[in-house]
């Protein structure tokens, strides 16, 4: 016989059918199923194949515990692997597939694995990926090439190749308290909470809160346990200052009191509606946690405990409740503790034969005795299930008399198609275990209880052992309480409870060793860790848990043991001859679930990638400009778009600034405003040169280092007033010179009284160069002149242009006499456009950052590729500006022995003489060998062709700097495949006297 | 005298809207005032900078960082300890308070051009919000007037509830247009209109 669906209960609706496919057949289920339930109702037991042995595997747990049945869900051509079947839920169109196996499920060619499951024992990966050790291949790199092969044969789903469309999203949160699981414990903690009047965050797992009242059969207040659950759960949506996050599942818990979770928005849905995310990452800052996060059930250890139709007792009991799913027609009910029994009891009274109760214990209590004779079931009582029968479903457990943990005896047959198994209960205590210490062991339950909290944290309910409906609600409604402040809640405000007392407590037996050979006993269902691996890991000395568990994969990866923790455990401490505490546990780390990296990513590419865009920005794309990003900047490379290649480009736009005029779009520089009566005091400490000596409306050139000495950035400030500064600095560099600056005063010099602001979107810049540039001003500026008088070469003016206030300093980059016209940025546009009218006459044209670069080139100056952080003031010849009057941050360190070394490399200009380009990283060498990689003795840092000078140049740092000037020597660009003889000439190209600019 | 122009540009298109059930429960607009200036007070002389504040603009701010009050067409509050944002509809706010803070006081920058003020209104305004900061905008923790910088990836904000459920948003002019595109984005859900 196979699972079927019962004819009423649960909380599907059996009124509507939903149609999905899974390997390619299609299925039906209802409304409320998820995969699991609904591929159980149809007959299905078989879920997936193992990792390593793909083995067929069934449905072991009901819940987020799930490690057998996962599967991909496919969207189009976009792939998600690895989804527990459990947690899906179905709608139209829903499309799954199996994975790890080939060509099919029910035809796995994988499954030869099991044949080699000697070979693929613990530590397998370790030993075999050393190559092998004697024979012809022994030193070869054979296992490389086999690498490709086992890996494909285990494993668990493929994640495809497609980018994914779906919309993701990240939410802040803050609340007063935050409760994780929304069962009795947890919904009774929000209520007190809410009620209190605290804001408060619930957060559930499932799409269906309740936990355990959806399917405990107990009575709250009178009412079943879930409509006492779904009443509450109401009244609290009705709170203004509560919030419910079904599907949620808060999976790290964070130093603050910040907690991560992942809301599966529209997962269960054929179509997202507009705008709503797939899933939304919540970073919640909570005042205080609630943690009811329950219990995970345990396997027991046993040979053949994963044949398809073993599974859990709870599972089969939620299976029953929620989706009405008988999960076997004749079942068998194996476990170490009374409350398995409800499991007996419940599929009874749905219509299920049990076949028996087998009862590791010699002694069943009175309680437990009845439920078994409610189910019909006779009860074995010290017996153990020692081995299971059936090929991809079960059809026959082997039971064996169990002395003092000792199978004994010829085993009894008995027919089944179901084994339910209980080895009691883990609490929940993944999240504790992130925030907190090392959790407790508790003998009495045989399970580890959370740690005492480090963090404002309490536990309630099943997670923090206290397993019972009563002492959850009670659990709840005093952490309820203590988290709201108030006082210690009365009894009387606890909601009746009408349950099945039973003794929760296991006892301490996981694992069955079987008397002679037998089939495998699994331990860690996900990744196919059997008890024999545990005692391998010890017998190889593997002995420490966190050993252990790295050289088994037990409890790794997304499972993080939830199943196989303790009697992973238990078995270590039995081969070692201690106690589970004194094994120890590893620490449950996040996430508690898998967590989509579209979550993790959201928001932060493509059109919502954040940039950054100049005033002109617009203009520039129009104008053919092709953008360049330059960090979070766009700005011009070059204004191509008539057919030329970038290097005739920016040559045409260089010759024609040089012969001409041009203008670029500075306003990407960073710029910061440096006010306060200690201004220029602070700028004479931050830079090499002095600044309290530059007159008011002028502006000076300015070099800073770092604390370590070497050169940090470099730019002009202008003195706008006596206690008004306007710092530029690299466009790159601007966010780390601010923070730098802010540092400094904060730390360094807090007595000054300076304010820094980034005014770099402040203003709009544009950089008007060439012989015709003045004129270009000349015939738009009004207010004032711009003679060589009234605007000598480091000059401001302020003035109009076309009835903007705009304020223009004579400083030159190019090497030509050039101007900065700065104005407010909303402006800019209108400026740049008045500027390229008043151009026209001159035959202006805009130039990008390749003509740019070029230009600076040809005039030696520096910028970020040699202030690289490598390089000092001297290595750029920039020892002028080396202040000897006066401290400066980095004056200190700068005369360190190797940082003044005459072999330092240091800045010269590179011809190349073979007229072909210089690209920057490109070596240099003195040998005239391209086949050597050696002995390099500088490197380019940035190259064009000048069309100044008609040839291929470069500035470059080298060894012994202008020592070198009128030497030959090779560009060595191996990766490039560019090897040519140049020259070594001053970096000083073009007008080394500065003629072109001043005057 | 020639108008600025707004940083949205082509990003910038009116109209509503509406989500799948199509409400429009959100307005999205740029405010485009004419001045937003930064006064910094020096450490101890925070309350001549207030009153010098009350003496421009009439609104009377607490020492601290946060507090804020909204008036009409002007709006101020501080946003770090000493230092406050001030902004007003109409031109001419940092000569006026550059008239009146002294250098031993502190200091007046004009970001007028710099920052780019947007507004969100309506009742899920904190909503849509949440997805970029984190910042509680409860109104019991947010009240009206009260101001906060933040960032949101690498924009800098500066964010004041400038009613029950409306808050202005001043973010660095070259980031305007991306963020607006953002913001316009995380909106689809609730739906909106942009004027």
């Amino acid at each position: 016989m196979s699972p079927r669906r019962s004819t009423e209960g649960g909380r599907i609706d059996r009124g509507r059918t939903i149609r999905f496919s899974f390997d390619g057949k299609s299925y039906h289920g209802h409304p409320g199923d998820t995969l699991a339930s609904a591929l159980m109702a149809n007959g299905m037991r078989l879920f997936g194949r193992s990792f390593k042995y793909h083995r067929p595997r069934g449905l072991l747990a009901a819940g987020v515990d799930e490690p057998n049945a996962l599967v991909t869900v496919l969207k189009g051509t976009v792939r998600e692997p690895n989804i527990a079947a459990t947690q899906i839920e179905i709608h139209e169109g829903l499309t799954v597939e199996s994975q790890n196996r080939f060509p099919s499920l029910d035809v796995d060619a994988g499954a030869v694995n099991q044949l080699a499951g000697g070979l693929l024992s613990a530590g397998f990966y370790y030993k075999t990926f050393m190559g092998p050790v004697v024979g012809p291949l022994r030193g070869t790199r054979f296992w490389m090439a086999c690498e490709h092969f086992i890996r494909r044969a285990a494993g668990l789903g493929r994640a495809g190749r497609d980018a994914d469309p779906d919309r993701y999203e990240r939410m802040n949160a803050f609340c007063d308290v935050l409760v994780t699981g929304a069962g009795p414990a947890g919904l009774m903690a929000a209520k007190v909470a809410a009620e209190a009047g605290k804001r408060v965050i619930l957060a559930d797992l499932e799409p269906v809160p309740g936990g355990s009242a959806k399917w405990s059969g107990d009575t709250i207040d009178g009412l079943p346990a879930a409509a006492w659950a779904q009443r509450t759960i109401e009244a609290l949506g009705a709170m203004d200052t509560v919030r419910l996050l079904p599907r949620t599942t808060v999976w790290g818990y964070y130093d603050g009191n910040t907690l991560a979770a992942l809301e599966r928005v529209t997962d269960h849905k054929p179509a997202p509606d507009k705008g709503e995310p797939r899933h939304r990452h919540w970073t919640i800052r909570a005042g205080a946690v609630v943690l009811a996060t329950g219990a995970f059930e345990r396997p027991l250890v046993f040979p053949g405990n994963d044949r398809p139709g073993v599974m859990l007792a709870d599972a089969a009991v939620r299976l029953l409740r929620e989706y009405g799913v008988v999960a076997g027609s004749r079942v068998a009910l194996f476990a170490n503790n009374d409350d398995a029994y409800r499991a007996a009891a419940a599929l009874a009274e749905a219509g299920a034969t049990i076949a028996t109760i087998v009862d590791m214990r010699d002694t069943v209590s009175s309680a437990a005795r009845a439920l078994a004779e409610r189910a019909g079931a006779e009860i074995l009582a010290g017996h153990a299930v020692s081995g299971t029968k059936g090929g991809k479903a079960l059809r026959e457990i082997a039971v064996q008399r169990l002395r003092e943990g000792e199978i004994t005896g010829q085993p009894r047959r008995i027919a089944v198609d179901c084994l339910l198994m209980s080895g009691g209960w883990s609490p929940a205590i993944h999240l504790a275990s992130q925030a907190g210490t090392a959790p407790r062991w508790d003998e009495a339950l045989q399970a580890f209880l959370p740690p005492a909290p480090t963090q404002n944290w309490i536990g309630a309910g099943a997670f923090a052992g206290h397993f019972a409906t009563a002492a959850a609600l009670a659990d709840g409604l005093a952490a309820g309480a203590k988290v709201a402040g108030g006082k210690p809640p009365r009894k009387s405000a606890l909601p009746r409870v009408e349950t099945l007392e039973l003794d929760i407590a296991p006892a301490p037996v996981f694992a069955i060793r079987p008397s002679g050979k037998a089939g495998k006993a699994f331990v860690d269902f996900q990744h196919d860790v059997t008890a024999e691996d545990v005692r391998q890991a010890h017998r190889e000395g593997f002995v420490s848990v966190e050993h252990l568990k790295r050289y088994t994969t037990l409890g790794m990866a997304t499972d993080q043991g939830k199943t196989s923790n303790v009697p992973g455990l238990a078995i270590m401490a039995e081969a070692r001859g201690i106690t589970v505490p004194e094994v120890g546990t590893t620490r449950f780390r996040p996430p508690f679930t898998p967590v989509s990296l579209g979550a993790l990513a959201a928001e932060r590419y493509g059109e919502l990638r954040p940039d950054r865009l100049t005033p002109m920005h617009d203009w520039h794309v129009e104008s053919g400009a092709t953008m360049y990003a330059a960090g979070l900047w766009y700005r011009p490379m070059v204004y191509g778009g008539r057919g030329e290649t970038v290097e005739q480009a920016y040559v045409r736009e260089a010759a024609a600034t040089r012969a001409g005029v041009g203008i670029v779009d500075v306003s990407t520089l960073g710029k910061i405003m440096v006010q306060g009566p200690d201004a220029a005091d602070f700028l004479d400490r931050v830079y090499t040169n002095k600044f309290s000596t530059l007159p008011v409306m002028k502006a000076r050139y300015g070099l800073m280092l770092r604390e370590d000495g070497l050169a940090y950035d470099d730019g002009t400030t202008w003195r706008l007033s006596q206690t008004d500064f306007l710092m530029t600095t690299t466009t790159a560099n601007a966010g780390k010179v601010m923070q730098q600056l802010e540092y400094y005063l904060d730390i360094v010099w807090p007595d000054l009284k300076v304010a820094l602001t980034s005014v770099s979107d402040e203003w709009a810049g544009a950089a008007i160069a060439g012989p015709h540039s003045r004129d270009v001003l000349a015939a738009c500026v009004a207010g004032t002149a711009v003679d060589n008088d009234t605007l000598p070469f480091m000059g401001i003016v302020r003035g109009e242009i076309d009835g903007v206030p705009v304020m223009i300093c004579r400083l030159s980059f190019s090497g030509e006499r050039a101007y900065e016209v700065y104005c407010g940025a909303g402006h800019g546009l209108h400026v740049w456009e008045a500027l390229m009218e008043a151009g026209k006459p001159f035959a202006i044209v805009p130039y990008g950052l390749e003509a740019l670069g070029t230009l600076r080139i040809e005039k030696g100056h520096v910028t970020g590729a040699e202030i690289d952080g490598r390089t000092t003031g001297r290595d750029l010849y920039l020892d002028w500006m080396l202040s000897k009057k006066k401290p400066f941050a980095g004056s200190m360190m700068m005369d360190r022995e190797g940082l003044c070394d005459d072999d330092r490399i240091r800045l010269v200009g590179i011809v190349a003489l073979d007229d072909r380009p210089l690209g920057g990283g490109a070596h240099i060498v003195e040998h005239n060998d391209p086949a050597e990689i050696r002995d390099s003795i500088g490197h380019v840092t940035a190259g064009c062709y000048s069309p100044a000078l008609g040839k291929y140049i470069a500035l470059a740092l080298v060894k012994g700097g202008k020592t070198r000037h009128g030497t030959r020597a090779f560009v060595s660009d191996p990766l490039r495949k560019r090897f040519g003889p140049v020259e070594i000439v001053s970096h000083h190209f073009y007008d080394p006297e500065g003629s072109r600019m001043h005057g | 005298m020639v108008e600025p122009v707004s940083p949205l540009g082509a990003a910038w298109k009116p109209g509503a809207y509406p989500n799948t059930a199509g409400e429009t429960g959100l307005v999205l607009s740029e405010t485009r005032p004419g001045s937003i200036v930064q006064a910094a007070a020096w450490p101890g002389r925070e309350k001549t900078l207030i009153d010098a504040i009350k003496s421009v603009t009439g609104l009377a701010l607490a020492d601290g960082a946060g507090a804020g009050q909204v008036d009409g067409a002007k709006a101020a509050f501080g946003f770090a300890p000493g230092k406050f944002l001030a902004i007003d509809q109409k031109e001419g706010l940092a000569a006026a308070l550059g008239a009146v803070i002294d250098v031993d006081t502190g200091t007046v920058t004009d970001l007028s051009h710099g920052r780019t003020a947007l507004r969100l209104a309506g009742p899920k305004a904190d909503w849509v919000l949440a997805k970029f900061f984190a910042l509680d905008f409860s109104q019991t923790t947010f009240p009206l007037g009260a101001g906060r910088a933040t960032s949101h990836h690498d924009i800098f904000a500066q964010i004041q509830r400038s009613g029950a459920e409306q808050f202005d948003l001043y973010v660095f002019r070259s980031f305007a247009r991306a963020f607006w595109t953002a913001l316009c984005h995380a909106s689809e859900e609730t739906g909106y209109t942009v004027g």
